[in-house]
């Protein structure tokens, strides 16, 4: 984003706990200072966290935003004193957390502060809770006693708390399941809240309900919260500073509104282009940051950013480079080439146009009245039915990328999953117009044989066929090229692979022999942010060159934007809304779709003043 | 910095090597790797190691062990060591066959059932689950008793009782393959039914059959040295340690070492036999 | 819930006739006629003949296994062939002495298996050795164990009896366990004499299966304490007794349970054995004594009766943790 500065103002408002730079300074909870945690992988030092300071205020939302590696989980365990410890990791430097070491104090004092002035809320709430304790007894262990339990599940808006109390965690839905956890973790007023992706979990709609909370919750208990995060745009909604680790190292500081407006590293920088928004271009490739987060077991001497980053010089790859006060606003980062990097911003947005997509007579694939209903059978006896699809009708033309988009349980995986040919459908019909649909999926790593090569997986679909071995060896090596992988790669297994490279090498194998028909899976959701737009690109660019028709399974609107030609929404079963995906999301029609698109995190900063309102409940 | 077609190069290395396996475990576990490799070689080359014949008495009666014989001679005044390092064999091949005959059988029924699915898994896991639900080692001892003793009449019960494990676990891993993305993947490849079932499904059931095999090496040991201290296995004077240690059972108090030395060797082959399948167990656990 | 537990029952009958069907065709497996052991070499052939037609042997195998059945089920195991009286009669003496063998060394598998169990998953510089000591205890031979019992505790330090069930062969109750009827009649010598006699046998049966609980237990307890919902305890800042017990044995007890049902099978093998070697009158030793002379009428039973109380204890076992699982019980 180019970040008018215009914005700036309305941000501040957000963050009024901190009431900017006040006479007095804000007193501190927690301080962190050149924490070094090293882990042990069987032999192999795994460098969590490398010399990170920091502090959190007093009523601050301090938002740790960071991709996989980045080290903020250990960084919000440590703030607990809660780091695994078998094997012990190596630690230097400390965590003061209101006057006690968590990383050396006795467990005994550690104990007592987790109990009186310290709650957590963990990322997936449904493995977080124990299953075989009622909800009620859970809370009293933090809160003390039942009438104070039955208060907090009234506090975090469960709906007849006294019943509630008696649920066990299975009988909640994930949105209740995480409130409970907020319950626990704000009894006994807590001074410090560590919050570890608390919405990852979650759908976008519950997402936001969540974020509404803690906002709240903030206002009324005065506690301080760190919300670690890996999406920027979570971060920008709840928080009041941010701070941007990357492969264990802090590269920046700043108060929420300067690093979104004004990011000074050219790592934030690059995560904030390519993070994808309802203003991203749709007619050429949206930007994207090149190479992997470094190998945790070998991450490079310098600034860890130095081998992705444009701006590197020499400087940057001798030693670690220390955070550097920002000239022309608050802030740190850990750049040593702050001046250049303001230009970056600018050229950022340069990219040719693509060409339009090839059309092409004929349907790919044609759906009438498609109905697919489930009996799910819990381990535990009781049977349920469950329409997941009740009557599709669906034309996707040759050549054309349809996006499916919707929550969990709209039925968009099933839809595609029938396509497939991986489920039957109950009802309707169904043509194919082309031959064997190929299918790339959410978890690139799990779809790869992990025993067999890449070039085994990759050449596995033209063994049928009477070519030579040599000739199915030369397609393997040119369909790596083709999504950007060197031949070299199809001597390695799937542990090997980075779940970037993981993910092309299962593009590669759809399109080692060009299918008409791609089927996309979420391919993108469990990446980092900076490789979304890679993948995303370079569907982009295949469905140009081999006129591949695709459909993309998401729950993302705005990756759905930039990848379709269509988009439908669906919600419970069905296609709510159709239509052209510029236009869906511009000026959408349903009702669910506005709330979809009003949900998204972080995109209200983008539409700018009038339609943007700070977070209070 | 917007390039899309940028070639990946680096691969992470593999990682996970042969050195590295062998050095990871502790200094017991290599110990009792050592130890059991060491007692595998003497049952192999029993003849060769054993200095008299088993079973021809070599000495007097009730010797106690001593240089003449290390382990002493028992009531016939057959020399125990002798007997013993023939009693290891018996053991080792005994575990061995069932175990091989367990993984086979087990093997492929658990893959025909977690391949095939549907009402041939339900049919096959149903009677596996009945088999499973019935006291292994009494059947055993029911099976031997009604076919009669003897050496291979107790491995036939007891494989009789032991497959439905590995059918289980093989149904398990391989059921739960095939709902994998790996193998939705491999389907779609248009690859024939035979590849998925070798190529894609079966060898990621090999680690869990490996450690199950490994773990349960030391307690079959156990199970069939007391099927033939019951009088099960071989008829007397066969050198089998459990019967050997049960016709000692009146000496007990007497001559010690008759029934205490093959009861000791039993113990000591199961040991470090549980301890390398431990060893092995953890190593897979970790690779994960 | 009641389906699961209907259909958890109705897997038990299921495998209880499987067991019948399996020692009926063991019992038409042996080499020796029954008829021909029964009435000696020197019976004509006519006799036997007639014997055979007695017994029902004439008949098909279908309506012999439906006979044999209603048999079982009324307690009539035919006549054993080395003691020439009738199997039930010699159960009815033998059952009562296994029963509380089994039931102490069940009792001291459970606490030893939780007190290991507990001790190896806990953080502490010795759970390698307790690791270490598990797997020793759990390549021990029964019978190795049973000697080592006798040399040292009765033999050499005279405290425990090493042999027999009772010094007080006079005294007889009602219910044939000699603690219970003790008590019954307020006859304390007899009850510590019966508990001096039990320790050694039932320690040395109860040991292999509380390593097998224990090594269960302190892989899920591992698991349990490792779970997110063991860090959110944590982060509680509840004490980690209180994690230990609460979050992680209540979570982590439904296999080892499972376990310790699994490990009666072994233990009963494990009976066998033991009463043989401490001269044990129970059913055990009783099997023990028929190997030698083939008496399948005996085997059988022993194994229709042990087999029959695996399986149902199992099946109960089942049960309970269905009920006592808030996710099935609601």
């Amino acid at each position: 984003m180019s970040g008018p500065d215009s914005d700036a103002g309305v941000i501040v408002e957000n963050a009024r706990a901190t009431t900017g730079e006040a006479a007095t300074p804000p007193s501190v909870v927690a301080r962190v200072e050149d924490l070094r945690v090293t882990f042990d992988r069987r032999g192999t030092p795994l460098h969590a966290l490398r010399g990170v300071s920091l502090e959190v205020r007093a009523g601050e939302i301090l938002g740790i935003v960071g991709e996989s590696g980045s080290g903020k989980t250990v960084l919000g365990l440590s703030l607990l004193g809660l780091l695994p410890d078998d094997p012990r990791p190596e630690i230097s430097g400390s965590v003061d957390v209101l006057g006690t070491d968590m990383m050396t104090g006795h467990e005994r004092d550690r104990r007592a502060l987790r109990r009186r002035t310290l709650g957590a809320v963990f990322q997936d709430p449904s493995t977080s809770l124990n299953p075989t304790m009622s909800v009620g007894q859970q809370i009293v262990e933090a809160a003390g006693t039942r009438d104070e339990a039955v208060r907090l599940l009234e506090a975090v808006g469960i709906p007849d708390p006294k019943r509630r109390m008696r649920s066990y965690p299975h009988e909640l839905s994930g949105g209740q399941q995480q409130r409970v956890m907020i319950a626990m973790a704000i009894a006994n007023r807590p001074s410090l809240v560590i919050a570890d992706e608390p919405t990852t979990a979650l759908d976008v709609t519950v997402q936001s309900e969540i974020l509404d909370l803690i906002a709240a919750l903030r206002a009324d208990l005065g506690s301080s919260f760190v919300f670690v995060t890996h999406d920027l745009g979570v971060a920008a909604e709840i928080a009041d500073r941010i701070v941007v680790l990357y492969a264990g190292r802090l590269l920046e500081e700043g108060s929420t509104a300067d690093v979104l407006t004004d990011p000074a590293h050219p790592y934030t920088i690059g995560l904030l282009a390519s993070r994808l928004q309802l203003r991203s271009p749709r007619d050429r490739p949206v930007v994207s940051l090149p190479g992997d987060v470094p190998d945790p077991e070998s991450p490079p001497p310098g600034c860890p950013f130095a081998p992705r980053c444009e701006l590197v010089v020499e400087a940057c790859t001798d030693q670690l480079i220390p955070p550097i006060e920002i000239p022309h606003r608050a802030g740190t980062a850990a750049c040593i080439r702050l001046d250049d990097a303001r230009a970056l911003r600018r050229s950022m947005h340069t990219g040719d146009p693509w060409e339009a997509p090839p059309s092409i007579e004929g349907a790919a694939v044609q759906l009438r009245g498609v109905t697919k209903s489930f009996t799910l059978r819990s381990r535990f006896g009781s049977a349920v039915k469950v329409d997941a699809l009740r009557g599709i009708d669906l034309e996707v033309a040759r050549g054309e990328a349809v996006a499916l988009v919707g929550e969990s349980g709209s039925g968009k995986s099933t839809l595609l999953r029938i396509v497939a040919g991986l489920e039957q459908r109950d009802g309707g019909e169904m043509e194919i117009g082309v031959a064997a649909p190929q299918m790339i999926f959410q978890n690139a790593l799990a779809s790869l044989t992990p025993w067999l090569t890449v070039r085994e997986l990759v050449g596995e679909r033209l063994s049928g066929r009477r070519v030579s071995r040599a000739a199915i060896d030369r397609a393997v090596d040119e369909a790596l090229v083709r999504v950007g992988l060197t031949p070299r790669v199809a001597r390695a297994r799937s542990r090997q692979l980075s779940g970037g490279q993981a993910q092309r090498v299962a593009i590669a194998r759809a399109i080692v022999d060009p299918p008409g028909l791609l089927l996309a899976d979420e391919p993108t959701s469990s990446l980092d942010v900076s490789l979304r737009a890679v993948i995303l690109n370079l569907l982009n660019r295949l469905r140009r060159d081999l006129g591949l028709a695709i459909m993309f399974v998401t729950h993302d609107l705005a990756a759905a934007r930039v990848i379709a030609d269509r988009i439908a929404v669906m919600h419970d079963g069905t296609i709510v809304e159709l239509g052209e995906a510029g236009q869906v999301c511009a000026d959408p029609q349903h009702p669910y779709t506005r709330a979809l698109l009003a949900s998204l995190p972080g995109e209200s900063l983008e539409t700018g003043g009038a339609a943007w309102q700070p977070r209070s409940s | 910095m917007a390039a899309t077609e940028l070639l990946t190069t680096k691969v992470r290395s593999e990682g996970l090597g042969l050195r590295r396996l062998l050095r990871s475990p502790g200094l017991l576990d290599r110990f009792a790797l050592f130890v059991l490799v060491a007692l595998i070689l003497v049952a192999i080359f029993a003849p060769l190691i054993a200095p008299h014949d088993p079973l021809i008495p070599a000495g007097p009666p009730l010797t106690p062990p001593g240089r003449a014989f290390w382990f002493g001679t028992d009531q016939i005044g057959y020399d125990i060591f002798s007997r013993v390092v023939f009693g290891l064999r018996a053991s080792l091949v005994g575990a061995f066959v069932v175990i091989l005959s367990g993984i086979v059988i087990g093997g492929l029924i658990g893959l025909t059932a977690g391949a095939v699915g549907g009402w041939v898994d339900s049919a096959l896991m149903r009677t596996t689950d009945v088999f499973l639900a019935l006291p292994a080692p009494l059947l055993a001892i029911a099976v031997v008793a009604a076919i009669g003793p003897g050496f291979t009449h107790t491995l036939l019960a007891v494989a009789i009782v032991w497959w439905p494990w590995y059918a289980r676990i093989v149904r398990g891993e391989i059921t739960a393959l095939r709902h994998r993305p790996q193998t939705e993947a491999a389907k779609l490849s248009g690859i024939s039914r035979r590849r998925i079932w070798f190529r894609h499904l079966l060898p990621g059931s090999l680690p869990a059959v490996l450690v199950l095999a490994t773990l349960d090496v030391g307690g079959l040991i156990l199970i069939l040295a007391g099927l033939s201290f019951l009088g099960l296995g071989a008829p007397a004077p066969a050198p089998e340690l459990g019967a050997m240690s049960a016709q000692g059972l009146r000496f007990l108090l007497s001559s010690w070492w008759i029934p205490i030395v093959p009861a000791a060797f039993v113990a000591i082959l199961a040991f470090v036999a549980n301890l390398v399948g431990d060893g092995i167990r953890d190593l897979m656990g970790s690779m994960e | 819930m009641l389906r699961l537990v209907v259909r958890r029952l109705g897997e038990m009958l299921v495998v209880l006739l499987v067991l019948t069907a399996v020692v009926f065709v063991l019992r038409q497996l042996q080499p020796a006629d029954p008829a021909r052991v029964a009435l000696g070499g020197r019976a004509s052939t006519g006799a036997v003949e007639e014997y055979r037609r007695e017994l029902g042997f004439d008949k098909p195998l279908l309506v012999q296994y439906v006979t044999y059945l209603g048999n079982v089920v009324q307690g009539d195991f035919q006549a054993s062939v080395r003691t020439r009286r009738p199997v039930s009669e010699d159960l009815a003496v033998a059952i009562p002495a296994t029963l509380e063998l089994a039931a102490v060394a069940l009792l001291a598998a459970v606490i030893g298996g939780v007190a290991l169990g507990v001790v190896g998953a806990a953080k502490w510089r010795g759970s390698a050795v307790v690791r270490g000591v598990m797997i020793f205890g759990a390549s021990i031979p029964v019978f190795l164990l049973a000697y080592g019992g006798i040399l040292i505790f009765s033999r050499r330090l005279g405290w425990l009896p090493g042999t027999g069930r009772t010094s007080y062969r006079e005294f007889h109750g009602p219910t044939g366990l000699l603690l219970v009827d003790s008590l019954i009649e307020g006859r304390f010598d007899v009850f510590l004499d019966a508990l001096r006699h039990l320790i050694l046998p039932a320690l040395t049966i109860a040991l292999l299966s509380a390593v097998s609980i224990g090594r269960v237990l302190r892989s899920s307890l591992f698991t349990t304490l490792h779970a997110p919902y063991a860090r959110t305890a944590r982060a509680k800042g509840l004490p980690e007794r209180v994690v230990i017990a609460r979050h992680g044995l209540r979570n982590a007890s439904g296999p080892a349970i499972s376990m310790a049902g699994l490990q009666l099978g072994l233990m009963f093998a494990g009976i066998v054995i033991v009463e043989t070697i401490f001269a044990w009158p129970g059913i055990g030793w009783y099997m023990a004594q028929s190997i030698p002379t083939n008496d399948f009428a005996a085997i059988g039973a022993v194994t229709l009766i042990l087999g029959a109380l695996y399986v149902v204890i199992n099946a109960l076992v089942d049960v309970l943790q269905m009920v006592a699982d808030p996710r099935i019980r609601h």
